[in-house]
């Protein structure tokens, strides 16, 4: 892409082939929910179309509609449970396994996306912004009008289950 | 050391510079910890892979038709670019002459005699007509006009774009009641309704100057008023199957 101009149709045709797939994962793992993943990239290609004039040439078109789309699902989260993101209660959940879960353990699959249905909103969200999509975990405060000591609790208490979940799921 | 701690080593993020230059030289003393780090790390990295679901192909057709229709929405948006001086003069007359008329035409509709108005009809054709007005239809025209004055009256005067859709709007939907007029045995409320037209895309015009937009605005929001005056009344006194007889 050329500087100095904005990003026309044809690139975000080409940004959507290429990367739809990758900003639908990321949206569907903060709010684990197909339709509100969906409706956050598409609320993201509208919002980035309408101010593509300000997206900046040193970055890609991807990444910039990428980041659109997680804060389109988090806002989607907020909106649709807000209770997700109040101030939390910092006594750790009992994440121990329910007799269901042991009981199926050994049918669930051993990857992320199984993992994760084991947090809360506010944990999940905390480790898929951290982990896999790399913010700061002052970035992340600020999009969750939190502070980083709160970000930081929930970090931990969500790497402890997953890393107890894949702990157990191993040992099966 | 705690494993939250590691954490925040493992991110390189949230420790300060001295707490991470001590979690080093534990690192580097104490072997347990260093094998605590070492799980932790590759535990955490498991998760670097996270799997990319691949969308389905009517997913990918929405993504790619929400940007077309953004910007075919831009472009319909676009205001027209200036015609030539000559063209909007010619029209401007035209719009002139069609708010005369149809100042005309109200009066003569709403004095209720127009066959014996004038020796020879303006622009109220005398149709002959027989049939019944339906109240449904009688009350839509009325929402639609009570509608159509409020839109004019707010018209945005200082945003050209949104103007413009706003009034071509209101042009697709005259016509549809100019259609439904027709259909409801009211020709002459169709042909006032057609005669809106010609004044609103006047009005929709970007070079046209304030004060005479503001005048149009005004004429437009008097004749709405006048006709839905005349239409709830016709209402309200039972009148409504015979709302176009005189």
């Amino acid at each position: 892409m050329q500087g100095g101009r904005e990003p026309t149709q044809a690139e975000f045709h080409d940004a959507i082939t290429s990367r739809a797939d990758r900003w639908f994962s990321a949206c569907l793992k903060i709010t684990r929910n197909r339709a509100m993943a969906e409706d956050a990239v598409q609320e993201a290609l509208l919002s980035a179309w309408a101010k593509r004039s300000q997206f900046h040439h040193d970055s890609r078109l991807d990444t910039w509609i990428h980041r659109i789309a997680v804060n389109a699902a988090l806002q989607l989260i907020r909106k649709n449970r807000p209770a997700s993101f109040e101030p939390l209660d910092f006594e750790i959940a009992d994440d121990t396994d329910s007799q269901e879960d042991t009981h199926h353990a050994g049918d669930l699959e051993r990857d992320l996306a199984k993992a994760l249905t084991h947090l809360s909103d506010i944990e999940r969200v905390c480790f898929v912004l951290k982990h896999l999509e790399q913010w700061r975990l002052k970035e992340i405060a600020e999009e969750l009008d939190s502070n980083v000591g709160t970000v930081k609790q929930a970090l931990f208490r969500g790497v402890r289950k997953l890393r107890k979940r894949m702990t157990t799921l191993q040992g099966v | 050391m705690n494993d939250d701690k590691l954490t925040l080593y493992y991110y390189k993020d949230g420790l300060t510079q001295g707490e991470r230059l001590e979690v080093t030289n534990a690192l580097v003393a104490d072997a347990e910890l260093a094998a605590r780090y070492k799980t932790l790390s590759n535990e955490l990295s498991q998760f670097e892979g996270a799997e990319i679901e691949a969308i389905p192909r009517d997913m990918m057709l929405r993504f790619h038709d929400t940007i077309d229709r953004a910007a075919n929405m831009e472009r319909g948006a676009a205001p027209q670019k200036s015609p030539p001086v000559h063209f909007w003069s010619f029209f401007w007359g035209a719009a002139i002459t069609a708010t005369l008329a149809l100042g005309i035409g109200i009066g003569v509709w709403f004095s209720g005699d127009v066959d014996q108005a004038a020796g020879e009809p303006l622009i109220v054709d005398i149709t002959p007509q027989s049939d019944v007005v339906p109240v449904v239809f009688q009350r839509s025209m009325q929402n639609y006009l009570r509608e159509s004055q409020r839109e004019i009256t707010e018209l945005p005067m200082d945003a050209e774009a949104d103007r413009l859709i706003l009034i071509l709007r209101l042009i697709d939907q005259n016509r549809l009641f100019e259609k439904a007029a027709v259909q409801n045995n009211s020709p002459k409320l169709a042909r006032v309704l057609r005669a809106f037209e010609p004044i609103l895309v006047q009005l929709a015009s970007d070079d046209i100057a304030p004060e005479d937009a503001e005048a149009l605005r005004a004429q437009l929001a008097f004749e709405l008023n006048v006709m839905l005056t005349k239409l709830t009344r016709d209402t309200s006194d039972g009148r409504q199957t015979n709302t176009e007889r005189t």
